[in-house]
């Protein structure tokens, strides 16, 4: 918030004290009047859902009944040490990690190779082709999912035929436990566009004098691009991590589309939301899925804080700030 | 100056929250397990099982969760002035569907145009979703009046939630001696008679007439104890009259040598829309438990013989049914193989109907053969149920008793009705949906009395985990070849036990 020197106004204008501190009482009301909109909405849809949560987490609540004293018991820190020993907490932890795994490198790597590609003053029709990448990720999640459902199925996918014509055999995606992640990331990859286009802004906002200077004193095409654009693009790439990882934890709508509630096949898509869906929404379980949701919250609050602070040593931005 | 601040204040603060609420609409939950089309659910005889465990009753506090909120689709138009709302909630079974939304929402119109002691507000949910919102109503001590078309599954899910409607007939002077006992008793939960007969799906078996006159192979009896081809018509000659049906791309049968069960371009034989219990109701009802010790499972005999027929039947050299992968596929109608025209039979329920072009396929209906010489076609049966928590449940009744008696209502979901002077009009709508094809729908009356008791969808301790493990189980089966049938029964039966075991009240 602006802090108002009391003295200068006071001289400025010639108001007495008093004066100023109805003028400073009025702005500060007329000033959470207009922040009043987030405030409601901060404190009705979030801050309360959190607390809540917080509170569900040391009872036994079943969602099938009303919500009130009698119809729960606290049971202290029973559901938080349950979730050490739950097994489909563990695997879908497992799924989890190894879909970040793949989804987070990918989700750096594809991207930037686009934004490359387009950024290129050797390609026609660059924007025809920034369109064309970027359209997938305009198309809802729930569309995309099901026509890859179609195009990775194992008798009639069209990737599976055309392996076929040159007689290898495909995999079947999301029968065999073993490909179901992958197949997954092969859909996460259809929303790249985001990405692309914030790489994308980020190449060509890096000075073209440092390049061409780059290029004077001999540096080749590899060495520009190691390290020149990677340096100067890093805020950007950083972003694009910090999303990924956010996201990678809180993959679930495809998951569940593709392999129900049971993470099929044989729980290979039971990410750890999945698992957390299933609890609350399935199970009714009200009070474990609450640890659950915590303890997604603490493990994102982890990764987000260790990236945070490896980001202040390697990333670089222009000016000094970080 | 200050009654200007505090109007500003005002219409900020409900602009805020019209916006915060905009902004935060519920994301839309995927489907589940279930069949991707909203079939009905079922009723039938539960098995004798331990005490409810709770009942939606009473005010509201916190309403704890995110959820979809239900979509008004009707919001009372035509109703009378100062009538009380009944609220009608539809998506725990079928209703759900785009083409039958509208034909719901016509008929609640038509109704409260009727009388004036009502006024009906009909909810739809998408059937997924419904479980959750449903939840969340009865959390927030805002329960609907009327649920349904709802089956055992949906009812068993909020077992202890629903109202004995015995009492609230009677103070409707509503008799319901004449109902079949029977069916009466299909509808009792615990012990609760918790609604009417209403709509009835028995299972039959659906065939593709075309693809048996390209055969040159007769079509299966309309009659019990009717022969097939000069001999009884069971389980076995279902198999193997399958198997001649089951054809590969160079036109060879599953009886061939030759067969490449790699390549199958038509099958003879689908379970439709069947999970790991469903499918097993053609060999006899029954309950993964003995008795009432509630915390061992037991895998019934006839589930293992089923499931082992079915995954011999999917996975074997001589395959006649389609495996996931053939049965997710475009050729085989991306999960609804019958539907596709390149398979021959399919058990399922009449539900079924809904979800292919009855005009389109030229199809029949033939009896289900019975298992070591006893016949259980299985059966579904949908009914409209009052929440516990409903704060007008005498009136509820009374519009419920309407909905089960009114002609039109059955019809739009597809169940030979509970009503038995309905169900000639109910047979007629389905000739006029069924094209040039005469079908025989006195197969489907004759499998009438042939129920799985248990239901398929019977309780079972910790219901919803032990469900989702016998359908993990049912994917593993239809998605892996060479498995040890008998090991992994032993594996799900420790899983159910385990899952019993840590039930959290019987």
């Amino acid at each position: 918030m602006i802090k108002v020197n009391r003295a200068s106004v006071q001289g400025s204008s010639g108001k007495t004290g008093s004066q100023t501190n109805r003028l400073t009482r009025r702005q500060s009301i007329w000033g959470l009047v207009f922040l009043s909109p987030w405030l409601i909405g901060f404190f009705a849809f979030q801050l309360l859902p959190i607390l809540a949560t917080i509170f569900l987490s040391f009872t036994n609540y079943n969602g099938n009944v009303t919500f009130k004293l009698g119809n729960f018991k606290f049971v202290g820190f029973a559901n938080y040490a349950r979730i050490t020993t739950d097994p489909n907490v563990l695997q879908a932890l497992g799924v989890t990690l190894k879909f970040a795994a793949i989804s987070v490198p990918l989700g750096l790597v594809v991207p930037l190779l686009f934004a490359l590609l387009v950024n290129s003053k050797h390609l026609i029709g660059r924007n025809l082709f920034r369109t064309l990448y970027y359209l997938p990720s305009v198309l809802p999640v729930v569309a995309a999912t099901m026509i890859f459902n179609g195009v990775l199925n194992a008798q009639s996918g069209w990737i599976n035929q055309l392996l076929a014509l040159i007689h290898i055999p495909g995999p079947r995606w999301f029968s065999d436990p073993n490909w179901a992640v992958p197949a997954l990331n092969l859909i996460a990859l259809w929303g790249v566009g985001n990405a692309m286009i914030i790489l994308l802004a980020g190449l060509q906002n890096v000075p073209t004098e440092i390049l061409e200077a780059a290029t004077i004193d001999g540096a080749s095409g590899v060495q520009r691009f190691w390290y020149i654009t990677i340096p100067l693009i890093s805020p950007v790439i950083f972003y694009n991590l910090t999303l990924g990882v956010i996201n990678g934890f809180q993959y679930f709508i495809p998951a569940m589309l593709i392999g129900g509630i049971n993470g099929n096949p044989q729980g290979a898509t039971l990410t750890y939301n999945l698992q957390f869906y299933r609890e609350a929404f399935v199970f009714s379980e009200m009070g474990y899925a609450s640890v659950m949701a915590l303890i997604l919250f603490v493990i994102t609050m982890i990764c987000t804080t260790v990236m945070f602070t490896w980001g202040q040593r390697r990333v670089y931005y222009a000016g000094g700030e970080r | 100056m200050k009654r200007q601040l505090y109007v500003l204040i005002t219409l900020l603060m409900a602009a805020s929250m019209i916006l915060t609420a905009c902004a935060t609409a519920p994301t839309v939950a995927p489907a589940t397990s279930a069949p991707a089309t909203a079939a009905p659910t079922t009723a039938a005889p539960a098995t004798a099982a331990p005490a409810a465990a709770a009942t939606a009753t009473a005010a509201p506090t916190v309403a704890p969760t995110p959820t979809v909120v239900p979509t008004v689709m009707s919001g009372g138009e035509g109703c009378a002035s100062n009538a009380p709302k009944i609220t009608w909630f539809v998506g725990l079974g079928g209703g759900t569907d785009p083409a039958v939304i509208p034909q719901e929402k016509a008929w609640v119109d038509k109704y409260n145009k009727s009388q004036t002691y009502a006024c009906l507000i009909l909810q739809v949910v998408h059937n997924p979703e419904s479980y959750d919102a449903l939840r969340a109503m009865i959390a927030a001590g805002d329960p609907p009046d009327i649920v349904g078309p709802v089956g055992k599954l949906g009812r068993e899910n909020f077992r202890g939630g629903w109202a004995d409607i015995t009492p609230l007939a009677a103070a409707n002077s509503f008799s319901l001696a004449g109902y079949d006992p029977a069916l009466l008793n299909f509808l009792k939960d615990n012990g609760i008679q918790i609604g009417l007969p209403f709509a009835l799906f028995p299972g039959v078996i659906f065939y593709n007439k075309a693809l048996f006159d390209e055969a040159k192979l007769p079509y299966p009896p309309h009659k019990i104890g009717d022969l097939y081809q000069g001999k009884p018509w069971t389980w076995d000659a279902l198999t193997e009259l399958a198997k001649k049906l089951t054809v590969d791309k160079n036109g060879n049968d599953a009886t061939m040598a030759a067969f490449d069960n790699k390549n199958i371009t038509q099958f003879g034989m689908w379970m439709g829309f069947t999970g790991g219990r469903r499918m097993t109701a053609p060999y006899g009802g029954a309950v993964p438990y003995v008795g009432t010790d509630y915390t061992t499972a037991v895998i019934p005999q006839q589930w293992k013989d089923e499931w082992t027929w079915y995954y011999n039947g999917i996975w074997a050299k001589d395959a006649f049914m389609p495996n996931n992968d053939y049965a997710s596929s475009a050729a085989f109608g991306s999960g609804n193989p019958f539907s596709s025209g390149n398979t021959a039979m399919t058990w399922t329920l009449t539900w079924y109907t809904c979800c292919f072009d009855m005009a389109k396929i030229n199809w029949d209906m033939a009896v289900v053969p019975p298992v070591n010489g006893t016949l259980t076609a299985g059966i579904d049966g949908d009914t409209f149920s009052i929440p516990a928590g409903s704060k007008n449940q005498t009136l509820a009744f009374k519009v419920m008793k309407d909905m089960v008696m009114d002609a039109d209502l059955g019809p739009i979901y597809g169940g030979i009705p509970g009503n038995t002077a309905l169900r000639q009009a109910f047979f007629d709508g389905m000739k006029a949906k069924s094209g040039s094809n005469t079908v025989d729908w006195n197969v489907a009356l004759a499998m009438l009395p042939y129920p799985d008791i248990p239901h398929h969808e019977a309780w079972m301790p910790n219901m919803s985990k032990s469900e989702s493990a016998i359908d993990a189980f049912y994917n593993k089966m239809s998605t892996t070849s060479g498995l040890d049938l008998n090991a992994e029964f032993g594996k799900l039966q420790d899983a159910l036990t385990a899952l019993y075991k840590a039930a959290p009240s019987q």
